[in-house]
């Protein structure tokens, strides 16, 4: 995805260091402090971010925007939808 | 039946707890999916590692079951200290390695219901199959791990309900037995078909289990280390730095004070990067080759071993002297030596 495209985030939440789960389940926690149709950008050097996030997101009905590799981080764009 | 009714299923992605999690919900339940965090996940430290050796990374198998059956999930941490001493104090008992499966679902049993109380939902649910695990999942300990956890009568077992007795939420008339199932056994043909008939297409192949205390190697170091520590007239405990490096490297019992890890691969000297306080780093100077830690009191003797086996896991395996460089505080030393050629002395050393 084009960065000009991407969303400015309402919070970005670094999780650089930590390895699964822990990316998601920090995640879940500023999500859920989130209103309605905030962005969140979430960094993280663990690689499994690029498949957990996706799937996390369609299991919690919020809305993925995009995940890409950031030089040496991976970065990963939310839009809290939830049900 | 109303859409209110709320239930907690515990869901590690395999296929026992994906189906439990489809035939609950194909009754208008409302499920949330819960899955725990020991540190003991083979699949998961594979995926700390950097993934597989075919450089694919493994997926998060309940994150991808949550998201094909449109079910919240949460990700619950549960391996403090608490669980840690579980796992040497068991009150039931080990299975055939360091794997207390009776106390560990009875642990994850009582926080499931201490999420069920909180959530307000009816019961927990689980993918146990009765007599599919020898310990875990007999009759018996089923229902001592119901007893023991609290969730009297609102533990059900959507695979083998109808072979158990009856619980609260089934008498309550809020999940209907008639739906659910009598599977008993290790065999797994009855699951798959249940799959393609529910429409599930992608689920993990068993694996015989993705818990590293089932494993016989990695429970030889977890009991290695809670008896290293009682001669040393310390109390038996296994502490989280501990489960990150018996995943680590090569052990070897330099004596009962004294344990040597050897980084196998780029991602484990990593690893080991960050474990060095309160340890000796050892490194071959000039040469390629692992990086290595010293935990313990080890005498003149040990130091000069340590760094022999260092030498021979890298490429000066086959020089007759390597620099070895011991990094502990401020201490920095240099031992020449000969790299450890005696095979039969490392194996009777590894853990």
């Amino acid at each position: 995805m084009e960065a000009r495209s991407l969303p400015t985030p309402d919070r970005t939440l670094d999780t650089s260091g930590t390895l699964c789960p822990f990316p998601i389940v920090e995640t879940a926690k500023v999500v859920r402090a989130l209103p309605d149709g905030a962005v969140l950008l979430v960094i993280a050097t663990d690689p499994g971010i690029a498949s957990d996030m996706p799937m996390w997101c369609r299991a919690m009905h919020h809305e993925h925007v995009a995940t890409f590799k950031d030089g040496a981080a991976w970065k990963s764009y939310l839009r809290k939808r939830g049900r | 039946m109303s859409s209110k009714v709320k239930a907690i299923g515990l869901v590690s992605g395999g296929l026992d707890s994906t189906l439990a999690v489809a035939l609950v919900k194909r009754q208008g339940i409302d499920v949330k999916a819960v899955s725990f965090y020991t540190g003991f996940c083979i699949t998961e430290t594979q995926r700390r590692k950097g993934g597989r050796a075919d450089g694919t990374v493994p997926r998060n198998e309940a994150l991808r079951a949550a998201a094909d059956l449109d079910v919240d999930i949460e990700y619950v941490d549960i391996s403090g200290g608490a669980y840690l001493d579980m796992l040497v104090h068991p009150k039931y008992g080990y299975g055939q390695n360091a794997n207390p499966c009776v106390d560990c679902r009875v642990f994850m049993m009582r926080r499931a219901r201490e999420i069920m109380e909180a959530e307000g939902a009816a019961f927990v649910f689980t993918g146990e199959v009765l007599g599919q695990r020898p310990k875990s999942q007999r009759r018996d300990t089923l229902r001592i791990i119901e007893r023991d956890s609290g969730l009297d009568g609102r533990l059900l077992r959507p695979l083998s309900a109808r072979l158990l007795p009856p619980t609260i939420p089934e008498q309550q008339g809020l999940v209907d037995r008639s739906r659910l199932l009598d599977i008993s056994g290790r065999s797994r043909l009855r699951q798959m078909a249940l799959a393609r008939e529910l429409g599930l297409t992608d689920w993990p192949q068993p694996a015989g289990g993705c818990c590293y205390l089932t494993d016989e190697s990695f429970a030889r170091k977890f009991f290695d280390v809670l008896d290293a520590r009682e001669s040393a007239g310390e109390e038996r405990r296994i502490d989280p730095e501990d489960v990150i490096l018996l995943s680590t490297g090569r052990h070897f019992r330099l004596s009962p004070r004294a344990k040597l890890v050897v980084g196998r691969t780029e991602v484990e000297n990593a690893l080991l990067e960050h474990h060095v306080d309160g340890r000796a780093r050892l490194e071959a100077k000039d040469i390629p080759g692992p990086v290595a830690l010293v935990e313990g009191e080890p005498t003149w003797e040990e130091r000069q071993l340590a760094a022999r086996i260092v030498a021979r896991y890298g490429k000066g395996k086959d020089l007759p002297q390597v620099k070895v460089e011991w990094r502990e505080g401020d201490l920095v030393e240099e031992y020449e030596v000969a790299p450890e050629a005696d095979e039969a002395r490392l194996e009777k050393l590894r853990v």
